[in-house]
């Protein structure tokens, strides 16, 4: 039979079914039990409504909650409940996705941006067509951020009222600039996205060029609410000992006092760039999710070179946003430290010990799959064999980074758990849970995976350069000595006083900025002009590389999830840290295990959607509707009818 | 037969498998609701015995002197000082304190003297976020002169805070 017939028997089926629920309903209910006595015999003659005991029921219910009603006095309302989920998981889940949308909006305009000007520098219409590609995601996906948005900010207003009161009295002079420049998002996004092709180049960039501004405005803006919450207040030496001092930006009532400190406050900045690289990163996944969707369903070589490539520009921009984000997420835990150890503490010991440990399984994944795809990618090019020798001794690296991150240094332990061990750091392990171990893990991580990239940047490729011996030997030399240096800091920071100590992170990290820096300059060149041992194959790709990308994405968007809540539940009882208590039943930091369900569900809820966004910027591509001929020449719609 | 799995379903297992192994990590991990520090209850005729296991309570929980800060009892790398014979080092720490000023003000004002090696960093914990109450921080004191010293405090004690 045909499969048509059968959709459209099945919604015949579904809607008659539908009406014969209704009226069922409708006969019972009209047909109800009525008592057969003499008194509503009488009523009835009298003309007098006679009521069924059920209704009779309803009645003597509605009677009595209206009196209940008008008994009880209005009260403000400090806290509601959602049934089942409770108020607490319905504002982090719709937060989240608020989140995770907001962010894929605002990072892909900023590599659009950067792909449309390379393309227009390099006049090549190919990064042109990348470019709009990317772009096509960003219509949806803002509906999306919006609809979150407004749900996001209805559940605050209805189930934390009093809260979102107090952080209205707060903030209240920002929210007009905030809608302003959303409504200037929307008109650059849609004028940017529209526009492709019907504006001059240099107008086209500028109007990407005013959609990253506007969207990194509204963002700052966004930070300083929910960073308020963490950090009510800045640092500032108040009394000229060279010692910063906590300038609260509110009274210990809660009072506003100044404005300016509460919206710079003391983590603002440090959120901002953490999130500008973080989203930077997640967009690049996302898309590059996208690709691999769409070169799973390519049909064409065409298709599968276009969308491969597309892959590997989004995984390439997630991946170097994501070298420098350890950095950032080092500032970023440094300036909470700095504004509160307690903060702190609560940060990366206590409670959230062991979320680290997952934190670390995240990253080790996102490395390994980062670089496999990498790996993967020396396919693409004859020559490949050559370096892939080298490929055992990264992943070595890579892994044993990856257990060091993983340990913790605090643990969660009960009050006699910390008598016995005199604190709650393990005696032996937690040597390897310091900072100085895990920062010289993360740098090592780092390296290695530039120095995967830097391999799948030579395979199939031969330096044409006067000096390649000499500048080669130039890279390695540096390449090590950053290797060395940040593991001599590493062990070093084990024999000096904590003030000592904390301060090597620094020289570790740059030097390993330098050393990216100084190769990369070396490089470029090093392989200009370079002698191609073979054709660079796109689409040549397994379809494993793909799932690795979806993977990529998928964790990236579980990391997401995961720091987001750690950055808002290490307040723990707070609202607004140290300054407005949480007095929900909600007051209080949840298991591990139900702060990662949580994070599955939204993620899960967000791959949805995302499916919708994929499907939906398909569309575009897809071939105009026609009706199918028949036989005989008359057209003939899809469903069987006569046209 | 080679079985051939569709790729739409493909990537649902992909998705889920995931999300559930991260999920999984989640659940075998140790496991704690953290709520607020309950109140610690501080009569008036508590004696400085009674203070000195207040006291220990409140570091490990409310005081949070023991949760990722201090310790007791360990060397090597720290990030804060061992707080082990704290009880009797703390009357030679700064020159014309007492034993109890030093502790006093080591917990009022923490950064008006940092232990040489060490970073400044501990906030003064009788203020928001910790807000130990005046009773609860002589109970501390005690604690405190009880690693090595002899407990003097007693609630009626004077810090001069």
């Amino acid at each position: 039979m045909n499969r048509n017939r059968i959709i459209f028997g099945i919604g015949v089926l579904a809607f008659v079914s539908v009406i014969a629920t209704v009226r069922l309903g409708g006969f019972l209910v009209d047909n109800e039990y009525r008592q057969p006595d003499r008194q509503a015999v009488a009523l009835e003659e009298r003309g007098e409504a006679e009521l069924t005991p059920r209704q009779q029921g309803i009645a003597d219910e509605q009677a009595a909650d209206e009196a209940e009603a008008r008994a009880r006095p209005y009260e403000e309302a400090e806290y509601r409940t959602v049934p089942f989920v409770g108020s607490r998981v319905t504002v982090w889940v719709l937060a989240q996705l608020h989140l995770l949308f907001a962010a894929f909006v605002l990072a892909v305009p900023l590599f659009a941006f950067i792909i449309e000007f390379v393309g227009y520098v390099k006049k090549e219409e190919r990064y042109n067509k990348l470019a709009y590609e990317f772009t096509k995601l960003l219509s949806v996906s803002f509906s999306m951020t919006a609809t979150f948005g407004a749900f996001l900010t209805f559940g605050l207003i209805i189930l934390y009222p009093k809260f979102t009161n107090y952080l209205m009295h707060i903030f209240s002079p920002t929210f007009l600039p905030y809608v302003l420049l959303f409504f200037l998002e929307a008109l650059f996004l849609y004028s940017y996205y529209y526009g492709w092709g019907k504006f001059g180049p240099k107008m086209h960039l500028f109007l990407g060029f005013m959609l990253n501004i506007v969207g990194t405005a509204i963002m700052f803006i966004a930070n300083a609410w929910l960073t308020f919450m963490m950090s009510p207040g800045k640092r500032d030496d108040v009394d000229g000992d060279g010692v910063p001092d906590f300038v609260s930006a509110v009274s210990e009532s809660g009072a506003l006092l100044s404005l300016r400190d509460a919206f710079f406050n003391f983590t603002w900045m440090p959120i901002n760039i953490h999130r500008i690289i973080a989203n930077v990163a997640f967009g690049g996944s996302i898309a590059a999710a996208y690709a691999a969707f769409r070169y799973l369903q390519a049909k064409t070589d065409e298709e599968k070179a276009h969308f491969d490539w597309m892959g590997y520009v989004g995984n390439f921009v997630a991946i170097i946003a994501f070298l420098p984000l350890p950095f950032a997420g080092y500032y970023l835990a440094a300036e909470i430290y700095a504004f509160s150890q307690t903060l702190g503490i609560q940060m990366m010991g206590g409670t959230f010990s062991w979320l680290f440990v997952i934190q670390a399984a995240l990253i080790g994944n996102l490395f390994l799959g980062a670089n496999y795809y990498l790996w993967l990618g020396m396919g693409r090019m004859e020559g490949g064999v050559h370096f892939q020798k080298f490929i055992k001794w990264l992943l070595i690296a890579i892994a044993l980074c990856f257990a060091v991150w993983a340990t913790p240094r605090y643990a969660i332990s009960s009050v006699s758990e910390i008598a016995a061990m005199g604190g709650s750091s393990h005696p032996q392990l937690s040597y390897l849970g310091q900072m100085s171990a895990k920062n010289t893990a993360v740098n090592i991580l780092i390296l290695s995976t530039y120095m995967s990239f830097l391999l799948y940047r030579r395979t199939g490729r031969q330096s044409v350069h006067p000096h390649r011996q000499l500048l080669a030997r130039a890279q390695a030399i540096v390449f090590s000595s950053a290797a060395a240096l940040v593991i001599f800091y590493g062990v070093y920071g084990y024999y000096v006083d904590a003030d000592v100590r904390i301060r090597f992170a620094i020289p570790q990290v740059y030097s390993v900025l330098a050393a990216l820096v100084v190769i990369t300059v070396i490089d470029l060149p090093l392989y200009r002009n370079a002698a191609q041992s073979g054709e660079t194959k796109w689409g040549r790709m397994p379809a494993v590389s793909q799932y690795a990308l979806i993977f990529i994405a998928l964790s990236f968007t579980w990391l997401m999830g995961l720091m987001g809540y750690v950055r808002s539940g290490l307040r723990q009882e707070w609202h607004v840290y140290g300054v407005i208590l949480d007095t929900s039943p909600d007051a209080y930091t949840p298991t591990l295990g139900f702060a990662t369900q949580v994070v599955s569900v939204t993620v899960l809820i967000f791959f949805g959607l995302l499916g919708v966004v994929f499907w939906l910027s398909s569309l575009g591509g897809k071939k105009d509707w026609e009706p199918k001929p028949v036989a005989d020449g008359r057209d003939r719609l899809e469903g069987g009818q006569a046209a | 037969m080679k079985l051939s799995v569709p790729m739409p379903l493909r990537l649902v297992l992909l998705v889920l498998g995931t999300t559930a192994f991260y999920m999984y990590l989640g659940q075998i991990v140790p496991q704690k609701e953290a709520h607020p520090p309950p109140p610690v209850l501080i009569s008036a005729e508590m004696t400085t015995e009674d203070l000195v296991a207040v006291g220990a309570e409140l570091a490990s929980g409310k005081g949070q002197c023991l949760v990722g800060c201090h310790t007791v009892g360990q060397s090597g790398p720290l990030r804060y000082p061992d707080l082990d014979g704290i009880g009797a080092r703390a009357a030679t720490q700064i020159e014309g304190l007492s034993g109890l000023e030093y502790l006093a003000q080591s917990l009022y004002e923490p950064a008006a003297f940092i232990v040489p090696g060490f970073a400044d960093g501990m906030q003064p914990i009788d203020q928001p976020p910790i807000s130990l109450s005046e009773d609860e921080m002589k109970a501390v004191i005690a604690w405190l002169q009880s690693l090595g010293g002899t407990p003097t405090v007693t609630l009626d004690t004077e810090l001069g805070y």
